[in-house]
């Protein structure tokens, strides 16, 4: 084992230099040297289809998205890489599910207190077909609260569709209890990942979802590529959503036969440089390790926290180990979106500020939003206690 | 809300380079709306401009940063002012220089920054005027000789001196003036022979003395050829040259027969306020200076109904 250095992963990553302090990766992470290169190698060596045709170009191409696929199959412990289905972000693969299933009038959803609004939405479209979405309330900290979770369930439970990670506050959902509950009562689980996927070590299988939705982008990968994870008998189960090219084995004036999953679900030629580079991501993150990553990231939030706890009110839990890399924050009487605009103009600090697409959450607080600065493996102690000391002075002008 | 205001003409202005801008003019111009009446602007662009401002200062003082956080509605007011102050301010001065070729209008010898040099608008100081008083305007005088056509409709009045170099630099301009309205314009000149400049009176005298014998048109310009080049003998010289009787001549310029008439003509100066040589008079309008062809230009059209806007309002 050769250890996790900062200063030498920070090289990977040419944005990172000492005029910026980059803690808005919950949002976007950043993208290593090795990714992009991936990408180029594909729209200089093999910039060609898959699948379709049968020339070299279109071996190698379906051959590269093909170890993509097991890339990433490998990192969440899927069974098969045809579990595996690309989208362009995870925000579609939720949808692709809430399109896919046969909803019956008076069908119910359940979701929690604090869903982006990727995993949100879509379950609140379905109201119109006369779907009940049933928001379960968490604790006052953030945390999850299994009994308002058990007494959402209905006869009628079609569906529960729950985030792993919060990216308002980093608190995570006892996924594997939320899971063995559900199947208990024979309902599917979907699971956003999101923020999970990017910070620690998943294994489908062992927590058992059925489906488990996520983005490249927050993990390193090209922009335009998420991935959604299915339980094979489940994917065979499902409609399908967007059709069209690749999605059929063969068509008539009158018909056509489904592909199987992933292709099923996988319409049209996909972006192949950005599905390649995410599989660089995937070896990326693994040799990087999840221990070190978690490590990292909770050794700076433990750093902020400590450094502001009292000066600015922490959304979430106090107790940083509780919040992965999320330091989301008020300052009283300032407007998020100012605290943030000055952290940018002194010490070229990006932290994103309004309410992430958590509206529903701020809303029913009253509240306009926080700031939130999200660690990466990549940020440094050094950043952290820049961005306190700037805190602090933001603070003193109030 | 305030900064709005200020942020629109400028991004309005950036706006004709960059798309980013008028992004930006968009949301100054909703913020304006917003505020006149009297809803909340909500692309925060104030908001924006006020953070962005703080967080710059906090990199360097964090005191000023609280000090302009804390102020920032009156700071903001109060660059407001200011910047209509200098928005009106600039537009003037670009406008006057634009039609006099000087920011402060025709009749000013103050600095320009347009002008640096101040080339434009430099004069031979009059040392004993020292203003105050009622101006009087001068007007034409009927027993005193015109150069240009006698007939013209608009007689320009000039104060100068022959050894003044502003006086000489405008010469040129003068006689153009002359020339491009055809007879319609024509100039009675007063001199105001300068304390301390050599040959100023005599020059002032032989001009005088020319004109007792008929010929003071064509001494004036002969005095104005020589370009300040003066010694004693250079006045009779001239005299031979245009053909005068050089012992009246000479007679007149001993006997310093027009020391009255000369004294006459600088009290008129005075009395007019001319504080330096050359000063135009065109009608009420005044030129300081040997301001450039345009200038006498854009007065004369004026005065004499030829400026476009005169042709718009007429039509
Ligand atoms: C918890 C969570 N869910 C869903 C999303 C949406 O992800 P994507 O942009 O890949 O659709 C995000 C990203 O902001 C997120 O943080």
């Amino acid at each position: 084992m050769f250890g996790f250095n900062v200063d030498k992963v920070r090289k990977d990553f040419p944005v990172l230099n000492e005029k910026i302090i980059y803690f808005d990766s919950a949002c976007m992470s950043l993208k290593p040297k090795q990714v992009v290169e991936k990408m180029n190698e594909y729209y200089y060596k093999y910039p060609a289809c898959s699948g379709r045709s049968g020339h070299k170009l279109a071996k190698q191409v379906e051959n590269e998205v093909d170890l993509a696929r097991r890339e990433v199959q490998k990192l969440i412990g899927a069974g098969s890489s045809e579990e595996i289905i690309f989208t362009k972000n995870a925000t579609e693969g939720i949808n692709l599910v809430a399109n896919a299933i046969s909803w019956e009038k008076g069908d119910e959803v359940i979701v929690s207190d604090k869903e982006h609004n990727s995993n949100l939405i879509p379950w609140l479209k379905l109201i119109s077909q006369g779907v009940v979405v049933k928001v379960c309330k968490g604790n006052e900290d953030g945390t999850f609260n299994m009994k308002n979770f058990k007494d959402c369930f209905s006869k009628r439970t079609r569906l529960v569709a729950i985030v792993h990670v919060s990216n308002l506050d980093g608190v995570e959902n006892p996924i594997a209890e939320i899971v063995k509950i559900s199947h208990e009562k024979g309902v599917w689980i979907l699971v956003d990942g999101c923020q999970s996927f990017p910070h620690k070590a998943i294994d489908v299988r062992k927590l058992d979802v059925d489906f488990f939705a996520f983005s490249g982008h927050k993990a390193l990968g090209p922009t335009g590529v998420g991935v959604l994870y299915g339980k094979k008998e489940l994917l065979n189960k499902l409609n399908q959503f967007i059709v069209g090219g690749q999605t059929v084995l063969d068509s008539t004036y009158e018909g056509y036969d489904e592909e199987l999953p992933p292709k099923k679900f996988e319409a049209g030629l996909q972006d192949y440089a950005g599905i390649i580079g995410f599989g660089e991501a995937c070896r990326y993150l693994k040799n990087i390790g999840f221990r070190e990553i978690e490590k990292q990231e909770r050794k700076l939030n433990e750093l902020a926290t400590s450094l502001l706890n009292g000066k600015v009110e922490i959304i979430g839990p106090l107790d940083a180990a509780l919040r992965g890399g999320i330091f989301a924050f008020n300052i009283r009487g300032m407007k998020t979106h100012d605290v943030a605009k000055m952290l940018d103009a002194s010490k070229g600090i990006a932290v994103r500020s309004g309410a992430f697409c958590v509206h529903s959450w701020f809303n029913a607080r009253k509240m306009d939003g926080a700031v939130r600065a999200s660690f990466y493996f990549y940020n440094t102690e050094e950043e952290v206690k820049i961005f306190a000391k700037e805190v602090e002075k933001i603070c003193e002008l109030v | 809300m305030v900064l709005c205001l200020i942020a629109l003409p400028i991004f309005a202005i950036l706006g004709i380079f960059s798309v980013k801008y008028r992004r930006l003019v968009v949301e100054s111009l909703e913020c304006l709306f917003k505020t006149v009446t009297f809803q909340k602007c909500k692309s925060g662009l104030d908001d924006r401009i006020k953070s962005q401002i703080t967080g710059k200062m906090l990199k360097f003082s964090p005191s000023a940063a609280r000090f302009f956080y804390a102020n920032y509605k009156i700071i903001s007011l109060i660059l407001l002012i200011v910047f209509i102050w200098s928005g009106w301010v600039g537009g003037v001065a670009i406008y006057n220089y634009v039609v006099y070729g000087n920011c402060n209008g025709p009749d000013s010898d103050k600095f320009c920054i347009l002008d640096p040099t101040g080339a434009g608008s430099a004069t031979c100081e009059i040392p004993s005027n020292v203003g105050g008083g009622e101006v009087i305007t001068p007007v034409k005088e009927l027993n005193r000789p015109l150069i240009g056509n006698e007939e013209a409709e608009l007689t320009i009045i000039e104060f100068g001196c022959y050894v003044c170099p502003y006086t000489n630099e405008a010469e040129g301009t003068v006689e153009r003036v002359l020339e491009y309205y055809g007879g319609r314009v024509n100039l009675q000149f007063i001199v105001y022979p300068l304390p301390g400049h050599e040959f100023s009176y005599e020059s002032s005298m032989a001009s005088k003395c020319a004109e007792e014998q008929g010929r003071y048109e064509d001494y004036h310009r002969a005095l104005f050829a020589r370009e300040m080049n003066f010694n004693n003998s250079t006045f009779i010289e001239i005299a031979a040259e245009l053909g005068l009787d050089v012992g009246q001549f000479e007679t007149c310029m001993l006997n310093n027969t027009y020391a009255d008439e000369i004294e006459k003509d600088k009290a008129k100066a005075i009395a007019a306020g001319v504080k330096g040589t050359p000063t135009f008079f065109v009608n009420e309008q005044i030129i300081v200076g040997p301001k450039p062809f345009k200038t006498f230009k854009t007065v004369i059209n004026g005065e004499l109904g030829l400026s476009w806007w005169t042709k718009f309002l007429d039509r």
